[in-house]
């Protein structure tokens, strides 16, 4: 990582030795349109994703633990979609997105128009993040059962015997014991998701026009199509230090565990 | 009281039925993908999907494998994958020992830096990876694949903590046996950490099976090409049918579940859910 951060100030093509250029890549970023574009579009889908991998898989684990018979074969089931090869979750959700689709199917059966997900440019990067979350809020609703089957019993009896209903015993319960693991899956899923590369690659390939380039794109394509080293090497720099936020965060996180566990 | 007992009973039916439904939703996209897969090719965007081919069409397996050297893409990944998932259990468990039960100076320092260098993915570190790999000559190799993924911080950790909490006692009477460290690890502590193992095995085969970005910098010889390169230029070409890619994405999808269903309960305990009925 060092080696790229020296790197982001050089013009480096691989084949003539790199030379040194300052703060010339990081400048050139700045005024460039299509990475502020790119910038904002990763911001945009790790915050949507995030959330809804968290509300989601949250409202998911709840319903398993309703402990209805068969409750864990759901989640079995529900976990595969974490499993399939994420080449192939592209390919098919690419088909599923079509114009006359699955999905489009299924919204006119309860009475929505036809929409193209793909092609428009507000509802392409909604639908990326439709299949991140379909990918990996089955995932995050395990760590989240986890969490629910830890907190004791105990609790929830003295709670209905005071007479306090499902919300509030969810609200001042659950929720309040849950806090860090919450924490612990909006860190995890926000560092899945920054340097998600795959999903708008070949579902959409960045479009329409750039709707949904994310910064991994542009690091491949400036490096390795247009080999400017220097430059990509700057956009990693962009993406790290995203990633890193995240990554402090979990630090945090485990620093706290150990505490509790020593 | 039978008024009540009815209602609980409707409750439960529609909690079930509930559950059931979003099951379904999640489930549709890979059942899609296997009923596609037998369809014929002019089936495919009928406006309503035809759950259970009238026809069924499995020479789509066979035209696919027939298209493009798929089998050979497939045996590169199984190389690859296979490699990395044993070089994660194997670096995992020994790096992990020595984090949970030795104690060094600076032993935290090592484990923060390894969390923090290792969780950097692959797509944050891609150039300078890239050029390291370029520089050792390894471009078109398998060990180019494998070598910057065969090390994850991932797999430290996770057996770490789950030797973390094995008592000392159990390794202190192993070592006044005269058993050497790593046979203490393999008759001590490793049969207690089957459930880690078993995630860990499962999450390092599913994510080197899933990599695409790093073979693609790396390999231009179609030789070495792994399954995902070869599926995503399959779909790229002009003429192949989408049930041929579907037929392919099913076979790709096969040996992830099998691992999955065959080490299930292991996986179960270790993400703790043992107490769930």
């Amino acid at each position: 990582m060092l080696w790229a951060i020296g790197l982001s100030f050089t013009s480096y093509d691989m084949v003539s030795p790199p030379h040194f250029v300052g703060i010339e890549n990081y400048q050139d970023l700045v005024g460039d349109p299509v990475f502020r574009e790119t910038l904002v579009n990763t911001l945009v889908y790790i915050g949507g994703s995030t959330a809804l991998i968290t509300v989601i898989g949250l409202a998911l684990a709840l319903a398993i633990n309703t402990r209805v018979p068969g409750a864990r074969h759901c989640m079995t089931i529900m976990f595969l979609t974490n499993l399939m090869p994420i080449i192939a979750v592209c390919l098919v959700w690419r088909f599923l997105f079509h114009p006359y689709g699955l999905v489009n199917q299924l919204l006119h059966f309860v009475g929505f128009g036809r929409i193209d997900w793909l092609t428009g440019a507000g509802t392409a990067m909604p639908a990326i993040i439709i299949v991140t979350v379909w990918r990996f809020a089955p995932y995050f609703m395990v760590v989240f059962l986890a969490g629910l089957l830890a907190i004791p019993a105990d609790y929830y009896d003295a709670a209905q015997i005071d007479g306090a209903n499902a919300f509030r015993r969810f609200w001042h319960i659950t929720l309040p014991q849950l806090s860090p693991i919450i924490c612990f899956v909006i860190v995890v899923s926000g560092l899945l998701c920054a340097r998600i590369f795959l999903m708008p690659y070949i579902i959409t390939g960045g479009g329409p026009g750039n709707a949904t380039r994310v910064l991994s794109m542009l690091v491949y394509e400036t490096g390795f199509s247009y080999l400017k080293m220097g430059r990509a090497a700057a956009i990693s720099v962009v993406l790290f230090a995203i990633s890193l936020l995240f990554t402090i965060g979990q630090m945090h996180l485990f620093a706290r565990s150990e505490e509790t566990f020593r | 009281m039978t008024r009540r007992r009815t209602f609980a009973f409707v409750g439960r039916f529609l909690k079930l039925a509930l559950l059931a439904g979003l099951t379904l939703l999640f489930i549709l996209p890979i059942l899609w993908m296997t009923t596609t897969s037998f369809q014929a090719g002019d089936k495919m965007f009928k406006l309503d999907t035809e759950w259970i081919p009238s026809v069924w069409h499995p020479e789509n397996y066979s035209n696919a494998l027939a298209a493009a050297p798929f089998a050979r893409y497939f045996l590169n990944s199984t190389i690859v994958s296979a490699a990395i998932m044993a070089g994660n259990l194997v670096f995992g468990t020994l790096a992990g020992y020595g984090l949970a039960k030795f104690r060094f100076p600076g032993d935290r320092i090592v484990l923060l830096v390894i969390l923090a260098t290792l969780m950097l993915p692959l797509e944050v570190t891609l150039v300078p990876t890239f050029l390291v790999i370029h520089q050792l000559g390894w471009l078109n190799t398998y060990q180019g694949i494998a070598g910057p993924l065969i090390i994850d911080a991932f797999g430290i950790f996770l057996m770490r903590q789950s030797m973390i909490s094995i008592p000392l006692d159990y390794i202190e009477a192993g070592r006044i046996d005269g058993a050497s460290e790593l046979r203490i690890l393999w008759k001590v502590i490793l049969p207690q950490c089957r459930p880690a193992l078993a995630i860990l095995a499962v999450f390092s085969f599913r994510d080197s099976w899933d990599q695409y970005l790093w073979p693609l910098t790396i390999v231009s010889v179609d030789r070495l090409r792994t399954y995902p390169l070869g599926l995503v230029q399959f779909g790229q070409d002009y003429g192949n049918p989408p049930t041929e890619q579907m037929a392919v994405a099913v076979m790709a999808t096969i040996p992830v579940f099998l691992l999955f269903i065959v080490l299930q309960r292991a996986i179960r305990r270790g993400f703790g859910l043992s107490g769930l009925k």
